[in-house]
């Protein structure tokens, strides 16, 4: 990383806290409600757009009631650190998800949170919600291929030029001009695909770790020079949800925040959404008495694993991570990585796949060398630095004595 | 005092200073000690232990950070103290003109050849000594500013029991680490990231026992060979160097 093209680092000095205001005084609220509404009864007016299901029925069609229905919305009300007071307003945006036009590309990635966002256990709220999103483009899940698609996509941003969110999944990679990856029939590069699909975006989200600061492919030693949407996009309202995967209930809550009051929620110095990722893993976490306690799982299944002690050294970097998981969880709350016994591997952190995904505590960990030279843990290094310095003071003792016997009863 | 035969007594050091010196030796052992298991836990709680005083990582937290603590105020002590001293100002010393740029040589020299050649005034202290000082200082200004970084990183909520001005201020002062640590690490990725800083941390440790280590032995061995009582610099606050022929009479 170099220092200077750092637009995260410059923010980094204009941040304040993780720490979205929650009491902004009723003044502020009953403002930003009225303006909610207003927007809401003007997206009414619109029509559903691509003849999109209705989304109370789909709802009722999945055997969920509307009690659950109100639950989740005022579970998201104050997920996104709203009064009690929005719930209503957030429920309505919910079913007028579907007049906000998304058009998701997919660059160097795995697709796993295109797969997140699809596959679970059965249907949830969240997940029919990211049903009827009016996904207009999605190359992975669209039945057009080939010129077929390019068209379809090239319509989508024609139509909704300056209105659409714009999801990014995967990094850019831009060695070789951006030959690393191409995509549709004219073998577009990767970085044109994401410049002319952002061009007419009202704000873009990249979603993961991938889309974020690079992630997997730009991990040591990244050959294919990939960065994350952040270092490409400029002059547009960037959104980072990163983890490996996102979180979907963290993609609905942007979206839903956008759909809501039309702007992007409070971000933090890495443009995360602050009321996902204001929260330490470490600091919520179930195991943390066990830390401070010193009890600690020693390796995988041993007496402490069975008692659920903490996973710091197996290797957990959850003292370092920013995530919302170990308070929304996954799978709509089923459980979530260290409930499961494993330890943080500080997925939503810059370069985690260097630095932080290893089953050691850091100073045990062999840490790549970013040209992809001599892996080596730290203390190895300083062991190694000392055993350098006590060679070279024995030589120079040794030598010393021998001289200065010989000197003896001269000068000094 | 009486002054040895044949010798004068050099005054080097105050009191304070001979404190401030042993106070940041024990805070160092401990910042060592503690640090060491909050980067990796080498020793077990003991699981018999009643769940009462079981609080080994806490305890081991709150140490390390009482230690920078006092490492800080006695930093700022020795800053004001190397412009301000009455007995010894060094800062002059680490200049890079002519005359220290010799001298550092000759020392250096006098240290390589076993103390065959000493070519300068070993009456105050020299400029390869305050150099390598200078160095120290460096690197512990660089652990502080990364300890309070990582601190500063996990009071997220910018909110403290002393007011918020005190996470706002560790943010103003430390942030540039995460730049410079990503930076010195190597870092691939966009975004820069605290466990740059912990690397940079404890890698600095390393650097900083190996610096103990030298400076131990150099000081050892410059009161063996220079035999002008250097070591009792920081337990009695002076040295005695030899008074020369010529100018004894
Ligand atoms: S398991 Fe991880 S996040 Fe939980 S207390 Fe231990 S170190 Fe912290
Ligand atoms: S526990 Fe850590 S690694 Fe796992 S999903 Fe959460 S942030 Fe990512």
């Amino acid at each position: 990383m170099s220092i200077d093209k750092e637009e995260s680092v410059k923010k980094l000095f204009t941040a304040e806290s993780a720490q979205v205001d929650t009491n902004k005084g009723d003044a502020y609220y009953d403002e930003l409600y009225i303006s909610c509404q207003k927007r809401i009864e003007e997206l009414k007016k619109l029509k559903p757009l691509n003849n999109r299901v209705d989304f109370t029925e789909s709802i009722e069609d999945q055997g969920l009631e509307r009690r659950d229905f109100l639950k989740w919305a005022s579970a998201t009300t104050a997920m996104l650190m709203l009064p009690a007071s929005f719930t209503p307003l957030v429920a309505e945006a919910a079913v007028l998800m579907n007049r906000v036009p998304v058009i998701w590309v997919e660059l160097s990635d795995c697709a796993g949170n295109s797969e997140a966002l699809l596959r679970s256990d059965g249907p949830k709220i969240d997940e029919i919600i990211l049903d009827i999103i009016s996904l207009e483009f999605h190359e992975t899940l669209q039945a057009a291929s080939g010129h077929q698609a390019e068209k379809q996509m090239d319509e989508a941003m024609e139509h909704f030029k300056g209105k659409y969110l714009l999801f990014v999944e995967g990094a850019v990679p831009l060695g070789m001009n951006g030959q690393f990856g191409t995509i549709g029939a004219k073998g577009e590069t990767f970085v044109d695909h994401l410049h002319r699909a952002a061009e007419g975006a009202a704000a873009v989200v990249a979603v993961g770790s991938c889309a974020t600061y690079g992630g997997i492919p730009a991990a040591a030693p990244n050959p294919t020079d990939s960065v994350g949407v952040m270092d490409v996009v400029k002059g547009k309202p960037i959104i980072n949800i990163p983890a490996c995967p996102a979180n979907p209930s963290n993609m609905v809550g942007v979206i839903l925040h956008f759909v809501l009051t039309g702007t992007i929620p409070e971000l933090d110095s890495l443009l995360r959404p602050k009321f996902a990722f204001g929260y330490r893993i470490h600091d919520n976490c179930e195991r943390r008495a066990h830390f401070d306690a010193g009890e600690y799982v020693e390796e995988w299944g041993d007496e402490g694993a069975k008692n659920n002690f903490c996973l710091y050294k197996v290797g957990c970097k959850g003292p370092m991570t920013f995530n919302n998981c170990s308070i929304i969880r996954y799978n709509e709350g089923v459980n979530w990585p260290i409930g499961v016994g494993r330890g943080c591997i500080g997925c939503s952190e810059p370069d985690f796949w260097d630095k932080y995904a290893y089953e050691r505590p850091m100073s045990n960990a062999n840490i790549k060398a970013p040209t992809g030279g001599v892996e080596k843990t730290v203390d190895e290094f300083g062991l190694g630095l000392l055993t350098a310095a006590g060679i070279g003071i024995g030589i120079h003792a040794a030598a010393s004595a021998v001289a200065g016997k010989r000197e003896d009863g001269g000068e000094y | 005092m009486k002054d040895k035969p044949g010798y004068v007594q050099v005054k080097r050091r105050t009191g304070a200073m001979r404190i401030i010196h042993w106070v940041n030796v024990i805070s160092m052992i401990a910042a060592i000690i503690t640090g060491l298991y909050i980067a990796a836990p080498y020793y077990q709680a003991l699981i018999a232990d009643p769940a009462v005083d079981k609080y080994v990582m806490a305890w081991n937290r709150w140490v390390h950070f009482i230690v920078a603590i006092i490492f800080d105020v006695t930093s700022i002590i020795v800053f004001y103290l190397t412009f301000f001293s009455r007995v010894d100002r060094p800062w002059g010393k680490v200049i890079p003109n002519k005359q220290n740029l010799s001298e550092f040589v000759e020392v250096l020299l006098n240290l390589l050849t076993l103390n065959r050649r000493k070519k300068f005034n070993s009456e105050h202290n020299d400029s390869f000594n305050i150099t390598f000082f200078f160095i120290f200082h460096f690197l512990m200004i660089w652990m502080l500013l990364t300890g309070l970084q990582m601190y500063v990183h996990g009071l997220e909520s910018g909110i403290s029991s002393i007011g918020a001005w005190w996470p706002w201020m560790l943010h103003l002062v430390t942030d540039w680490t995460l730049p410079v640590s990503s930076w010195m690490v190597g870092s691939t990725a966009t975004g820069a990231n605290i466990m740059d800083v912990r690397i940079a941390h404890h890698t600095t440790m390393w650097l900083l026992i190996t610096w103990v280590v030298f400076h131990i032995y150099y000081q050892f061995w410059r009161t063996i060979f220079w035999k002008e009582g250097d070591i009792s610099i920081i337990v009695g606050g002076s040295k005695y160097v030899k008074i020369k022929e010529d100018e004894e009479a």
